[in-house]
């Protein structure tokens, strides 16, 4: 998580303060720079203090999601229903899955006997890219050897691509 | 000359619960000889039975409570209990539906398109007729609780017209959710989607039509002042069930109605 920054915003002072974990040292801190300025008779700015309150869970960074979900697809037991939902879910998010996530699921797909994900899976990142037209040929092209080894075609090469 | 020395209500011997499985065995035999042949006789008899079951049973407990006074304090506890344990299991019975309902909606199989609501569904805007239902469902529960406070009051008109207004409300819902189904674009045949929407909104229109019945049964007593000012348990029942219905009609409507139509 990136380290909050405190702003007292005064014409002729300006006090950050980098706060690694306890935020209350910044506001001790402020309230002292703020009584300061306040017994100068100078005219003075003082507009209110822009504080971070963020939370102090340390959020998921990029490659610590797609290994989770790379790992939820792995599970050798997942069953249809797990396969179906955590796809739903996944697709729920404001992302395109890496190729690294796809790549786990089209597996599970494979463990699973159910091809008509596999291929939904493919329509779905398409989908997904929305306007991105360059993202789809990209995950193809590094899922290719494993849509190889599996066997699943693509929409395109199906001819079902187009209404 | 004996009498009891004790405050519980030894009851007299009753055909009731005799007819009352009779009237199972028929309903369910009839309803299986119904799916099977072109025959409704079974089915037929056993509503009946059950309905005349149902007269006869309730007019007896309310000929022992209100006339013969059997419903002692120790009595009407047992029959708190009872009340409260039924409305569980039906909570349990209900759980059943959302059950299947989330199973299928929260991982959608490939053949409804691998998305909720499915492909080729047109969901029934949840901010129509729905909501309005719902306003309806709370308000009754608002003026079930006036009937109640009025009743607890002494103040007779005030406890007859909130409990009319509850009825009225009540029916009210079922005529447009009846308006609603006739109206609707899809039907329980439609996959899986109108299967868990027909079965979940069915059942609680049925229970709808119970809570209605049960409070209009308790409007006629009321009228006829059966109920005083600290004893009307069979009132408090039916506003317990109501409060349920209205309940279980949140849930439907903000899973089933509501997250169940957003679109992807």
């Amino acid at each position: 998580m990136r380290a909050p920054t405190v702003y007292l915003h005064n014409k002729h002072r300006t006090v950050s303060t980098a706060v690694s974990g306890n935020m209350f040292r910044a506001v001790f801190r402020l309230s002292a720079a703020g009584s300061r300025s306040l017994t100068r008779t100078r005219p003075c700015y003082s507009a209110p203090l822009a504080a971070r309150c963020y939370s102090l869970v340390k959020e998921e960074t990029d490659e610590e999601f797609d290994s989770r979900w790379a790992t939820y697809f792995s599970n050798p037991d997942i069953d249809a229903w797990e396969l179906r939902k955590g796809m739903n879910t996944l697709i729920g998010y404001d992302l395109v899955p890496e190729p690294k996530i796809l790549d786990s699921a089209l597996r599970a797909c494979r463990r699973l006997n159910d091809l008509a994900s596999a291929i939904r899976i493919l329509e779905a990142v398409r989908d997904k890219a929305g306007p991105h037209k360059d993202i789809y040929p990209y995950l193809i092209q590094e899922l290719k050897p494993t849509l190889t080894e599996l066997g699943i075609s693509t929409p395109e090469e199906l001819g079902i691509d187009k209404l | 000359m004996t009498r009891q020395t004790h405050a519980y209500h030894m009851v007299d011997p009753s055909p009731w619960p005799l007819t009352g499985a009779a009237a199972a065995f028929l309903l369910t035999s009839g309803l299986t000889t119904w799916m099977h042949t072109q025959s409704l006789m079974l089915l037929t008899a056993g509503l009946i039975l059950t309905l005349l079951t149902a007269y006869q049973w309730w007019r007896d407990i309310v000929r022992e409570s209100t006339f013969l006074g059997h419903h002692t304090l120790p009595v009407q506890k047992g029959l708190r209990y009872g009340m409260i344990l039924f409305i569980t299991s039906e909570v349990f019975f209900f759980l059943g539906f959302f059950w299947a309902f989330f199973h299928s909606s929260l991982a959608p199989t490939p053949e409804l398109g691998g998305y909720w609501p499915p492909a080729g569904i047109t969901p029934i805007n949840p901010f129509e007729v729905p909501l309005l239902n719902t306003a309806l469902l709370l308000s009754s529960g608002v003026t079930v609780t006036w009937a109640h406070h009025s009743m607890m009051k002494g103040c007779r008109t005030q406890a007859i017209q909130a409990l009319t207004l509850t009825i009225l409300l009540g029916f009210y819902f079922t005529t447009l959710q009846a308006e609603e189904y006739f109206e609707a674009p899809f039907t329980i045949a439609d996959g899986v989607y109108g299967a868990t929407f027909f079965v979940a909104t069915g059942f609680h229109g049925l229970h709808v039509i119970i809570g209605s019945t049960f409070l209009t049964v308790c409007l006629y007593r009321q009228v006829k002042y059966h109920f005083t000012s600290n004893h009307h348990f069979g009132f408090e029942a039916a506003a317990w069930y109501w409060h349920f219905v209205d309940v279980v009609w949140l849930f439907l409507y903000a899973s089933i109605y509501w997250w169940g139509s957003l679109p992807l």
